[in-house]
C-alpha cells in the first residue's frame, strides 16, 4: 500500500525556550539560543561540573531546560490536583501539548468521530522523574535505615523508625492516584484517556527516533484508514542524574559545553528536554474540512543498521537504507531544507553528512539549506524528531529558512554534499517547497520523513506571543482621593465606593482615565469603556441587580470565545450561519459557553432574559430544560421549515411604524426606543423600504428569512408543538423574563408550554421588558454574546442609569473582552473573580535531588557516645567536626525555644474547599446536583479533629511527634457547609498538650515518644462469619461513607462482643481511626434490631506506637464491644500491621440514635424509602419514634432541606415534634403516590397544604394531615 | 462642489458628531474624514439611526442618510467612516 499524503493540522510544543508554537518560531527564526546554565533548583554541585571519570558526577553543567511552568488548568482536564506531585511529567506536558495542539487544529469538534483518533508518541524508558522519586520511596528510605542500622548498631528500632519518617517526610503523601502517573505507556494512554479517544494509544521507544518512528506509525494508521486522525510526536522530560552520567560514560556530552551540530568544531552534544505534537489527518480529508495545512507529510521511511556498525556508532549504509525508503519516486535533488539529526558529536556528524551527500547529491546551482535546532535547545532525544519535524513545517508554511547556531565554520564534509548553513534566516525563495527531517537512534535505528508546503492558500498563522492584558483598579471614598491614588501609582488600590478600572494601562490610557475622572466627578454620571477606561463614583451595584441577556439572531460577526472555551475547559461550540436553524444553535451555544465562564468569575445574574431565540437560550441556562442535541431531527425528521418572510429592521419607534405599515406586514420585534423590526413576503418588504427611507426612516433588510414572532408562523405550529409538549420542564434557578409578556416566566409548566408557542407568533417585546427590568431594579445588563442588543437597551434607558456591556465580540479575543466585563461591573461596585482570567499553571516536577532529612530527625544520633577522635587526625577535619557539633548545638537550642513555648492560637478553615475530603463524610443524601451542600450536612469526624489536633500540636512545637490523645470529647457536630472558621487553642504543660476546637472538641494530646507496642490481644471468643462483606457494606449503605473515607477491606469474624476485620488506611486524615470506627458500627448493624445510628462521643485514650501508616496500608483490627447502656456503645480497639500492634483505643464511645432496620433504609437510601407506612384508603401513617431532640435533628436532616429547618428551628420548642412529624407525613404521602424515587428536600409542603417541587415539576397535589397524640395521618387531594 | 464647501461640511459633521458621542475630547479622539463610526467612535447601528435625524434636522430632508445606507451592505456600514458621510452631505447640500 502506498503511503497516504498526510496533513499537518496541528501543532504544539513545549521546548527550551518556547511554551507555544508561536515562540517556538519566533525563537527559531531569530536563533535564540534557549540552552542555559543548569537551573540552580535542578544542580546538585557534587554531581555536576566535575572533571573526571566516575560515574557518580559529570563535567556537564549546560542543558536544554523547558520552562518550570506549563500551562494547563488540571481541574478542567479531569486530572486531581491532588496527583500532580509525584506524576511523571512527561503525562502532564503530553496532555497540555495535545490540548494544545488539538486547539491549534480547531478543536476536536472539528476532528470527526474521537473512536477514529489515535495517539502515538515517543518517550525513552529512562530513569524519569516520577520513577525515581518512587524509587527513593521505596528502595533508598530503606537502603539509608539499613545502612545507619548497620552502621550504628545501638540504634535500635525506635530511632531508625524516626530517621524512615524522616526521610519519607520531605517526599509527601503518597497517593493511590499518583501510583497511576508512574505507568510509563500513560504518556500516551492519559491524552486519549482525557480526550475521549477511541483510537490505538500507545508509546514507542526507538531512542532518538522515537517520534519520527511515532509519526510514521501515524501515518500507517491513516493509510490502513484505522484511523482518521492521530496525534503524534515526543515526551522527554527526564533530565536526570543518571542520563547525564550515561552520555558522559558515553563520552557524547560536549566537553566545551556548546552544542554546535554540523560544525567543525563540534565536540559534542547537551541534552535537552520537552514535548512536541502534530496532529495528522489525510490530506484529502483535510482539503475536504477545509483545514489550515502547515506542511504535508509526502514520505516517511524507517530502517535498521543491522550489524552495519558497532551498537553505539551510526552506520551510514542504513540511514541512506531510511532516507531512501522516504524518497522513493522522489527526487531526492528537490530539496530546499532539511533537518539535520546533527547531534554534533564527530562521529555522528560524519556518518550523517556521508548519507547526506550520497543520497541528496551534489549541487548544480543554489545550494539548499541543512540546519539543526539543535543547536538552539539541546538534543531532545526521543522528541527530537519531532521538535525538528514542527521547525520544517512552520517553515514551510512561513516560506522561510531558518538559521542553525555556531557553526561559523561548518564541518569540511559539508563540502561534498549540495547544502549550506545559514547564519541568519533567509525567505525561502526559488529553492523547491519540499523540506526533510532525519532523527537517528542508538542502536542504529533511523528515521526520516518528506515535507511539503501545503499547497492550498490556507490561511498563514498569525505569529502572536502575548501576555495577558493587566487591569488597574483603584478605589477611593471621593473622586479627589482616587485622582490622588492614580496619580500616585504604587501606594496599594484603596479601598471604597469611587472607582476607576483601566485594561491594559499604558501611559496614553492613563491620560485619558485621569481626563475621565475629572468628567466623572464633575457630572456624577460613569464612564463606561470609552478607552477601555471604566469609572463611577455612584455605584449601580449591589442595590441594583444584574440581568443577563441573550441574543438572538443578528447579522453580526462570529463572537471570539475559542480562548475563553479552552481557558475554561468548556467544548467550544461550532459557528455556523448557513441555515436559520444552525445560525440559532449557534448563537445559543455560544451563550450558553459564555453564561458558565461569567459565572466562573463569580458574575452571578439576578435574572435572564432574551431576544427572540435567545429567550430558549436564557431558558436553558437557567435549567428550565435542555435542548437535546438530536432535537431537530426528531420533531422535523423531513426537515426544518419557516415561512418565506423578510425582515426589515427600522430606524424609528413602533408608533411611527404603525402609521405606516401596510397590511401584509406586521411588526415582528419592538427592540428598542428607535429601533422595530416589520415582516413578510420579501416583495411587499422591499416596497415598503422605499417608502421608508423616503420619509428619512433609515431601513435594512435582514440577511436571513423567517417568520418568527408573526401569525406567519401559525402553519409550522406543530413541531413546535409537539416539542413543547414533551419538554421536560424544570423549575428555572432563577428568575426568567419573557419579551413576550415583558414579565418573568409564569411557574406552572403548562403555562409556560403555552408562553413557549406564544413567543413564535406574538412580537418580541424587547423595549416593554427593557423598561420591566429597569422598573424592577435592573441596572446591570450583561449581553451574552456579540451583537448589538445591548445598544436596544441603552436606546431604551437614554439617561436613566444603567450599564451594558458585551460579554463576546466579534473583534476582541474572548478573554480580553470578559476582562472588560469583569472591569466594568467591578467599578459599578461587583465584585467578580478576575483571578479566574488568569492562565492556570502548573509547576513540573523535575525530579528530586538527593533525599533531605525532615526536620524530626536531624541531629537525632548526636546524642549516641560520639566516637573520640584518634590522635593526629588533620586539623582541618578537626575544625569540620567543631562546627558541626556548634550547628547541632544551636539546632537543638531552636527546638528547646519552641518547646517552651506555652500557648499557641490559630484558627481553622473548616470548609468543602479546605477539606474536600469530607465531600465523603455527608450525613444525608440528595439527588445528585443538588443545588444546596448544606442540605447534605458535610460533618468533620472525630477522628479528624482528633488528627487535626495532632497535626497542630506537631506543627506549633516542630520536632515534637503526638504519641497519643486522652481524654478525648466531642461535644457538637462541627459541620463544613456553611463553610466557617473555627478557633483552635493549645497550651502545653510539659509533653501535655490541652487542644481546643471552638465548642466542638476537647482533648489532651501527649508529645513524645512512641510508647513500645504491647503484646496482641488474643480473640477474646468463638466468632461466626460476618453476615456481610466489607464491599456489601458500603454498597448497601451500611456505613454512609464515601471512598476517601472507605477503609474496611474484609471483616474477618463476628462474636458476641466483639468484631475483627482488615483495614486499608483511606486517603482522609483520620481516615484510619475513623474506619475503626465504622467497624463498631457494622457490629451493632449486625447484632441489634434497633439504636442503628451510632455516633462518637468520647475517646478515653488513643496510643500510638508507631507513626501513622501511609494510606493503601493494610491493618489489622480488633474491636472488643460493651454496652455501658442501652444508648452507649464503647469499644477497646488495637490495629495491628505486620503482626505489631501499632495502635490502641481504650474507652471510645459512641451514642446510639433510636434507629431500626426500615428507618436505617431511610436513612440510607432516602429517595427509594417511606418512614410512613401506606394505608389501604391511600393515606399514609407515620409515627414518632424519634422522642430525644439530637435523633430529631438526624430525621430532620434526612427530611427538610435548608429554608424548611430554618423553619422548623423557629417553630416552639414543645410544637416542633408535631410539626416535624405532619411535615414527613405530607411529604411521605406524595412520595407515595410518585412512580419515580424522590428525596424528600425536593418536596416543599406549604402552609395550607399545597405542595410543590423543589428543583423537579410536581403534579398540584395539596396534603390534609391530621396529627393525634405521637401518630401524624396525611392523604392527598386533588387542587382547585 | 467646492474644496470649501466640502470641508465646510466636514467640519459640520465632525462637530455634530461629537455632541452626539460626547467624550471624543476625554479620548483624545480627532475626527477625521478617516474615523469609522464603528471601530473608533464605538457607534453601533443604532446610533447610526440617531445621527440620521441629526443631520436631516441641521441640513434638511435632502439629506436623506436612510436612502444613502440603503445601498450598504453590512460590512460597508460597519466600515463606514465620517468622510464617506461628509462627502455624501456635501453632494447632497451642494449649491447649484
Amino acid at each position: 500500500m502506498s503511503q497516504e499524503p498526510v496533513a499537518i493540522v496541528g501543532m504544539g510544543v513545549f521546548l527550551p525556550g518556547a511554551s507555544t508554537v508561536d515562540q517556538y518560531w519566533r525563537n527559531v527564526v531569530g536563533g535564540v539560543d534557549a540552552v542555559t546554565e543548569i537551573p540552580a533548583h535542578r544542580r546538585d554541585p557534587a554531581f555536576h561540573g566535575h572533571d573526571g571519570t566516575a560515574p557518580d558526577r559529570t563535567h556537564g553543567r549546560r542543558g536544554g531546560f523547558a520552562p518550570e511552568f506549563i500551562e494547563f488548568d488540571p481541574v478542567a482536564h479531569g486530572v486531581p490536583p491532588t496527583s500532580l506531585e509525584g506524576t511523571e511529567p512527561d503525562q502532564l506536558t503530553a496532555l497540555a501539548v495535545a490540548v494544545h495542539a488539538v486547539d491549534d487544529a480547531g478543536g476536536l469538534g472539528r476532528l470527526g468521530d474521537p473512536e477514529r483518533i489515535g495517539v502515538v508518541l515517543g518517550r525513552g524508558g529512562y530513569l524519569s522523574p516520577g520513577l525515581r522519586g518512587f524509587d527513593q520511596r521505596v528502595r533508598t528510605v530503606r537502603q539509608i535505615t539499613r545502612t545507619v542500622g548497620e552502621l550504628l548498631p545501638s540504634a535500635g528500632p525506635d530511632v531508625l523508625d524516626r530517621l524512615r519518617t524522616a526521610l519519607l517526610e520531605p517526599l509527601g503523601e503518597f497517593r493511590p492516584e499518583t501510583a497511576a502517573g508512574l505507568v510509563p505507556n500513560l504518556a500516551a494512554a492519559r491524552v486519549a484517556n482525557r480526550l475521549d479517544l477511541g483510537g490505538p494509544a500507545y508509546t514507542v521507544d526507538a531512542a532518538c527516533a522515537s517520534s519520527l518512528v511515532a509519526v510514521d506509525h501515524a501515518i500507517g494508521e491513516l493509510t490502513r484508514r484505522r484511523c482518521d486522525v492521530v496525534l503524534a510526536g515526543g515526551a522527554h522530560q527526564t533530565h536526570d542524574d543518571t542520563l547525564w552520567s550515561l552520555f558522559t560514560q558515553l563520552g557524547a556530552l560536549s566537553p566545551s559545553q556548546r552544542i554546535s551540530p554540523l560544525s567543525r568544531e563540534a565536540d559534542g552534544m547537551l541534552i535537552g528536554e520537552g514535548t512536541a505534537l502534530v496532529v495528522l489527518k489525510r490530506l484529502a480529508d483535510a482539503r475536504r474540512d477545509g483545514d489550515r495545512v502547515y506542511a504535508v507529510v509526502r514520505g516517511s521511511g524507517t530502517s535498521s543498521d543491522g550489524r552495519g556498525a558497532s551498537l553505539l556508532s551510526p552506520s551510514v549504509a542504513g540511514q541512506t537504507l531510511a532516507l531512501r525508503r522516504a524518497w522513493e519516486g522522489r527526487d531526492p535533488a528537490e530539496i530546499g531544507l532539511l533537518e539535520a539529526h546533527g547531534t554534533a558529536t564527530p562521529a555522528g556528524d560524519a556518518a550523517e553528512l556521508t548519507t547526506v551527500a550520497d543520497v541528496f547529491g551534489q549541487a548544480g546551482g543554489t545550494r539548499s539549506v541543512i540546519g539543526s535546532v539543535k543547536s538552539m535547545i539541546g538534543h531532545t532525544l526521543p522528541t527530537a524528531g519531532v521538535a525538528g519535524l514542527v521547525k520544517v513545517a512552520l517553515a514551510l508554511h512561513h516560506g522561510v529558512l531558518p538559521p542553525t547556531l555556531h557553526c561559523a565554520d561548518p564541518n569540511p564534509l559539508l563540502d561534498k554534499t549540495r547544502f549550506r548553513v545559514l547564519a541568519e534566516a533567509e525567505e525561502w525563495g526559488a529553492l523547491p517547497r519540499v523540506g526533510a527531517v532525519n532523527a537517528f537512534g542508538f542502536g542504529g535505528v533511523n528515521a526520516h520523513v518528506v515535507l511539503e508546503a501545503g499547497v492550498d492558500a490556507a490561511p498563514k498563522r498569525r505569529v502572536r506571543v502575548d501576555e495577558p492584558e493587566r487591569v488597574l483598579r483603584l478605589a477611593a471614598n471621593t473622586p479627589e482621593e482616587l485622582l490622588a491614588r492614580l496619580d500616585r501609582p504604587g501606594e496599594g488600590d484603596g479601598d471604597g465606593l469611587c472607582r476607576i478600572g483601566i485594561v491594559g494601562p499604558d501611559e496614553r490610557k492613563l491620560a485619558t482615565a485621569r481626563k475621565v475622572l475629572a468628567k466623572v466627578a464633575a457630572t456624577g454620571k460613569p464612564w463606561h469603556g470609552g478607552g477601555d477606561v471604566w469609572c463611577s463614583v455612584d455605584p449601580l451595584l449591589p442595590s441594583g441587580k444584574i440581568a443577563f441577556v441573550h441574543p438572538g439572531l443578528e447579522d453580526g460577526a462570529e463572537p471570539r470565545i475559542d480562548d475563553v472555551a479552552a481557558h475554561f475547559g468548556l467544548d467550544r461550540p461550532q459557528w455556523s450561519t448557513a441555515t436559520v436553524l444552525d445560525r440559532a444553535t449557534s448563537v445559543s451555544a455560544t451563550g450558553l459557553v459564555l453564561d458558565q465562564a461569567l459565572r466562573r468569575l463569580a458574575i452571578r445574574p439576578d435574572a435572564l432574559a432574551g431576544h427572540s431565540v435567545g429567550e430558549w437560550t436564557a431558558m436553558q441556562a437557567a435549567g428550565m430544560y435542555r435542548a437535546a442535541p438530536d432535537l431537530p431531527a426528531r420533531y422535523w425528521p423531513d426537515g426544518f421549515e419557516l415561512p418565506d418572510a423578510d425582515y426589515l429592521v427600522l430606524g424609528c419607534p413602533v408608533e411611527r411604524v404603525t402609521e405606516l405599515l401596510p397590511d401584509d406586514l406586521v411588526v415582528s420585534h419592538e427592540n428598542a426606543a428607535k429601533q422595530t423590526i416589520v415582516c413578510g413576503p420579501p416583495e411587499s418588504v422591499a416596497k415598503f423600504a422605499e417608502t421608508c427611507r423616503g420619509t428619512g426612516i433609515v431601513a435594512r433588510t435582514l440577511p436571513f428569512r423567517s417568520g418568527f414572532h408573526t401569525p406567519l408562523m401559525r402553519p409550522y405550529l406543530a413541531p413546535f408543538a409537539r416539542l413543547a409538549a414533551d419538554l421536560d420542564l424544570r423549575e428555572p434557578t432563577l428568575p426568567v423574563w419573557s419579551a413576550t409578556t415583558a414579565r418573568p416566566y409564569p411557574a406552572e409548566p403548562d403555562a409556560v408550554r403555552e408562553l413557549y408557542l406564544v413567543h413564535l407568533i406574538r412580537p418580541v417585546r424587547f423595549r416593554a421588558l427593557t423598561e420591566a427590568l429597569h422598573d424592577a431594579g435592573f441596572r446591570a445588563f450583561v449581553q451574552v454574546g456579540a451583537g448589538q442588543l445591548g445598544s436596544y437597551v441603552t436606546d431604551t434607558l437614554g439617561e436613566r442609569r444603567h450599564l451594558v456591556v458585551a460579554a463576546a465580540s466579534g473583534t476582541r479575543p474572548g478573554l480580553a473582552q470578559l476582562r472588560r466585563v469583569a472591569t466594568a461591573l467591578w467599578v459599578e461596585g461587583g465584585s467578580p473573580d478576575f483571578e479566574a482570567l488568569e492562565p492556570r499553571r502548573i509547576r513540573l516536577t523535575t525530579g528530586n535531588s538527593l533525599l533531605s532529612l525532615g526536620e524530626s530527625a536531624r541531629g537525632l544520633l548526636d546524642d549516641r557516645a560520639l566516637p573520640e577522635l584518634p590522635a593526629g587526625v588533620p586539623d582541618a577535619i578537626v575544625a569540620e567536626f567543631t562546627a558541626l557539633l556548634t550547628e547541632t548545638r544551636q539546632t537543638a537550642a531552636d527546638v528547646v525555644a519552641a518547646a517552651a513555648r506555652r500557648r499557641v492560637e490559630s484558627t481553622v478553615d473548616v470548609s468543602l474547599a479546605a477539606m474536600p475530603y469530607l465531600r465523603d463524610h455527608r450525613f444525608f443524601r440528595q439527588r445528585d446536583g443538588w443545588p444546596d451542600e448544606s442540605d447534605f450536612r458535610p460533618v468533620v469526624p472525630a477522628t479528624t479533629l482528633v488528627d487535626l489536633a495532632c497535626r497542630a500540636a506537631e506543627r506549633a512545637w516542630p520536632g515534637t511527634t503526638a504519641v497519643a490523645v486522652r481524654d478525648a470529647v466531642f461535644s457538637r457536630w462541627l459541620i463544613a457547609s456553611p463553610a466557617q472558621r473555627v478557633p483552635l487553642s493549645m497550651s502545653r504543660e510539659g509533653d501535655d498538650v490541652t487542644v481546643e476546637i471552638g465548642p466542638y472538641a476537647l482533648m489532651t494530646v501527649e508529645l513524645g515518644t512512641y510508647a513500645p507496642p504491647p503484646s496482641r490481644t488474643a480473640v477474646p471468643g468463638p466468632e461466626t462469619e460476618p453476615p456481610l462483606s466489607a464491599a456489601e457494606i458500603y454498597a448497601r449503605r451500611e456505613m454512609f461513607h464515601g471512598p476517601s473515607y472507605q477503609g474496611l477491606a474484609r471483616l474477618t469474624g463476628l462474636g458476641e462482643q466483639h468484631i475483627r476485620g482488615e483495614l486499608v488506611v483511606p486517603e482522609a486524615p483520620g481516615g484510619l481511626l475513623d474506619n475503626v470506627g465504622q467497624l463498631l458500627g457494622c457490629w451493632l448493624m449486625a447484632t441489634r434490631p434497633d439504636g442503628l445510628l451510632a455516633f462518637p462521643r468520647s475517646i478515653g485514650r488513643l496510643t500510638w506506637h508507631g507513626p501513622e501508616p501511609a494510606p493503601g496500608t493494610r491493618l489489622e483490627c480488633l474491636v472488643r464491644v460493651r454496652l455501658p447502656r442501652p444508648d452507649v456503645l464503647e469499644m477497646t480497639a488495637e490495629l495491628a500491621r505486620d503482626g505489631r500492634v501499632l495502635a490502641s483505643v481504650e474507652g471510645w464511645r459512641d451514642v446510639r440514635f433510636p434507629c431500626d432496620r426500615a428507618a436505617h433504609r431511610v436513612y440510607a437510601f432516602p429517595a427509594e424509602n417511606l418512614l410512613a407506612e401506606r394505608r389501604d384508603d391511600g393515606s399514609v401513617t407515620v409515627t414518632d419514634r424519634w422522642p430525644t431532640v439530637a435523633a430529631r435533628d438526624i430525621y430532620a436532616g434526612i427530611y427538610l432541606s435548608a429554608s424548611e429547618r430554618a423553619e422548623f428551628a423557629a417553630v416552639p420548642p414543645r410544637r416542633q415534634r408535631g410539626w416535624l412529624l405532619e411535615r414527613i407525613a405530607a411529604k411521605d404521602a406524595v412520595r407515595a403516590r410518585l412512580a419515580e424515587p424522590v428525596y424528600p428536600a425536593e418536596i416543599r409542603v406549604h402552609a395550607d397544604g399545597r405542595v410543590s417541587g423543589r428543583g423537579r415539576a410536581l403534579p398540584g397535589f395539596a396534603v390534609t394531615v391530621d396529627l393525634t397524640g405521637d401518630t401524624a395521618t396525611a392523604r392527598l387531594r386533588s387542587t382547585p | 462642489m467646492t474644496i470649501d464647501h466640502a470641508s465646510a461640511v466636514f467640519d459640520v459633521v465632525a462637530e455634530l458628531l461629537t455632541q452626539l458621542t460626547g467624550d471624543t475630547d476625554v479620548l483624545g479622539i480627532e475626527i477625521t474624514p478617516d474615523t469609522t463610526f464603528h471601530e473608533d467612535l464605538q457607534l453601533e447601528s443604532i446610533d447610526l439611526v440617531t445621527f440620521a435625524s441629526i443631520l436631516a434636522e441641521h441640513f434638511g430632508a435632502d439629506v436623506n442618510l436612510a436612502e444613502y445606507l440603503a445601498e450598504k451592505d453590512l460590512d460597508d456600514v460597519i466600515g463606514l467612516t465620517v468622510g464617506d458621510i461628509a462627502r455624501f452631505v456635501g453632494e447632497r447640500t451642494c449649491p447649484r
